[in-house]
């Protein structure tokens, strides 16, 4: 089942084309790659998707809604969530208290069960120990973390992460592979990864989305793409080859 | 309510009614006035210290809030009791309707058009004679009565105002502690963070800048049955940036430096009384050196020397975020 939608969405800054024509759908639960050279428009076409840019033209549908002109908080609320490349969070409010501003996405709660939810979070993610603590005093890989959970807070069905791994050493990197996996089949997430780890990728994805100069070259399974003189022209260079991943 | 803010609480009515015996009158009126300008900086700290939202007219929506329970009361002859609640509601309307527009501006933008509001609203205040009474301002505010008794003395009125002062510092409390105290400091933080957790970036800003201005309207209606005479110069922008002042020294996004900085920036003149003109110039380098040393203000001292006393080794782990903030 597609939950979230895009019908020849194109974004142009000037003389500028960063997105252009791009089609693209996501499955309940899918996990989906999109990956591409530095400026082939995967923020940009993240930035479009969660309403942080207008698009230029093209359409958006989110289960069926058309969200093209809505609110970036209205889309948050109907299920969408992102993550950045730097890390985002509330500097002064606590980790926990980042936590449930993402859980009062849900109304209804008390402040009660809002605290409750968010340290179930926390706890899930192994960052219990750090609720109550100032962001400035964390590691780079807890604030990404902090700012995963707090996504995971607003209980989204599509979550976009912008280079997730970016600044985390291996371990961390294995870790979050590990819990992403975990969180995607108990809650049948459907995630949107833009990545450069291609280890990652190939490990994680299902399906991959190929970008080039905001054009969409390439479409398939990570051996599909892997083999696509397209992609290994344009992203991957002409040496690289499957043994590589 | 945490212990903490409860003590707070109490604090402010055993500190200021322990005042009130002591003090001479006119020091019991310096103290009202302390008292009054507390309550619309823990407004101000709505949408400055938790929202990011510089606002330089600050002082319009308190004489907005001043001149409706004048004319009310002076020109229909309404009750005060009845004259108050509908200046609050007048003020906090207003406050949402102007801060609708205004709030799409950001930084300096926004506060040189808050400035312009201040100084419209004052032009308006000296040239709307029939309304207004112009420059020679409002008289014959009735004083305040309590079960029959007239609040007419200073002491009397400072324990009404403590009381105010007290109710609006719990109910700030109680929102800094919500969802919508998080929400505020979130915007503050990230607008862009803030729209990806789900919150209505525009609504928090709307809703900030009107408590803020609900604040300034409690502010004026203490002032007007307090001093029961309004004219523009007291509320010109001048007084809006005493505002921000006292917010900036007390310590922006804490309650209790908004009420600390109230009083000391009131008081202050008095103790410099000897400097004579060169108060200006003193009070021009203290503002100067507390922004570039204490940035967070005297709570911001304060917080500062207990955690090194807690943990002299590391002033940052193990360290509650959000530690101030509280009456």
């Amino acid at each position: 089942m597609t939950i979230l939608h895009t019908k020849a969405i194109s974004k142009r800054y000037g003389g500028l084309q960063a997105l252009s024509e791009v089609n693209m759908t996501v499955n309940a639960g899918e996990f989906l790659a999109v990956i591409g050279p530095n400026g082939a428009g995967k923020s940009t076409l993240l930035n479009v998707l969660t309403g942080l840019t207008m698009p230029t033209e093209g359409k958006i549908w989110l289960d069926g809604k058309d969200v093209t002109r809505w609110a970036t908080h209205a889309r948050i609320r109907s299920g969408l969530g992102r993550t950045f490349q730097h890390g985002r969070l509330f500097e002064r409010l606590s980790a926990v208290e980042n936590v449930m501003t993402g859980a009062a996405v849900r109304k209804g709660r008390s402040e009660k069960e809002l605290q409750e939810f968010a340290m179930s979070i926390l706890h899930r993610m192994g960052l219990s120990g750090v609720a109550r603590h100032q962001i400035s005093s964390m590691s780079y890989g807890q604030r990404r973390m902090v700012e995963l959970c707090r996504t995971l807070a607003c209980e989204p069905r599509v979550l976009l992460l912008d280079e997730p791994a970016a600044g985390l050493n291996s371990g961390e990197v294995e870790l979050l592979m590990e819990r992403l996996t975990a969180l995607r089949a108990e809650h049948q997430l459907a995630v949107v990864l833009i990545e450069h780890n291609m280890g990652m990728v190939m490990r994680l994805a299902e399906r991959i989305v190929v970008l080039n100069f905001g054009c969409m070259i390439a479409e398939g399974t990570p051996a599909e793409v892997q083999t696509n003189p397209a992609v290994l022209a344009a992203y991957l260079g002409e040496g690289y080859s499957h043994a590589d991943v | 309510m945490s212990i903490r803010t409860l003590l707070g609480l109490v604090a402010i009515l055993v500190i200021g009614g322990a005042l009130s015996l002591v003090l001479s009158d006119y020091s019991l009126r310096l103290m009202n006035l302390a008292v009054v300008s507390a309550v619309a900086v823990i407004g101000l700290n709505f949408a400055f210290g938790y929202s990011g939202l510089i606002s330089l007219g600050h002082s319009a929506f308190a004489g907005l809030s001043a001149y409706c329970v004048a004319i009310l009361t002076t020109k229909l002859g309404l009750s005060p009791w009845v004259a108050m609640p509908v200046a609050i509601i007048a003020t906090a309307l207003s406050a949402a309707l102007i801060g609708y527009p205004l709030l799409r501006l950001k930084g300096h933008y926004l506060a040189l058009a808050t400035l312009g509001f201040n100084v419209s609203f004052t032009i308006v205040a000296i040239n709307w004679l029939d309304l207004t009474g112009g420059t020679n301002g409002i008289a014959g505010i009735p004083h305040l009565s309590v079960a029959g008794y007239e609040l007419s003395d200073e002491r009397s009125f400072l324990w009404f105002a403590l009381i105010s002062l007290t109710l609006v510092a719990a109910a700030a409390a109680a929102i800094h502690r919500s969802r919508h105290g998080r929400a505020m400091i979130a915007v503050r933080d990230d607008e862009i963070a803030a729209a990806m957790a789900g919150i209505d970036v525009t609504g928090v800003k709307v809703a900030a800048f009107t408590l803020a201005g609900t604040c300034a309207a409690i502010a004026g209606c203490l002032f007007a049955t307090h001093i029961r005479f309004v004219a523009p110069e007291d509320f010109n922008y001048a007084h809006s940036i005493t505002y921000l002042a006292m917010l900036i020294v007390g310590g922006e996004g804490s309650i209790a430096g908004a009420i600390i900085g109230a009083v000391v920036l009131t008081f202050l003149p008095e103790w410099l009384r000897v400097l004579g003109d060169a108060y200006l110039l003193f009070f021009g380098l203290m503002m100067l050196v507390i922004l570039v040393i204490l940035p967070t203000g005297i709570v911001g001292l304060v917080r500062r020397i207990s955690l090194k006393r807690r943990s002299p080794g590391d002033e940052t782990t193990n360290v509650p975020a959000r530690a101030g903030a509280h009456s």
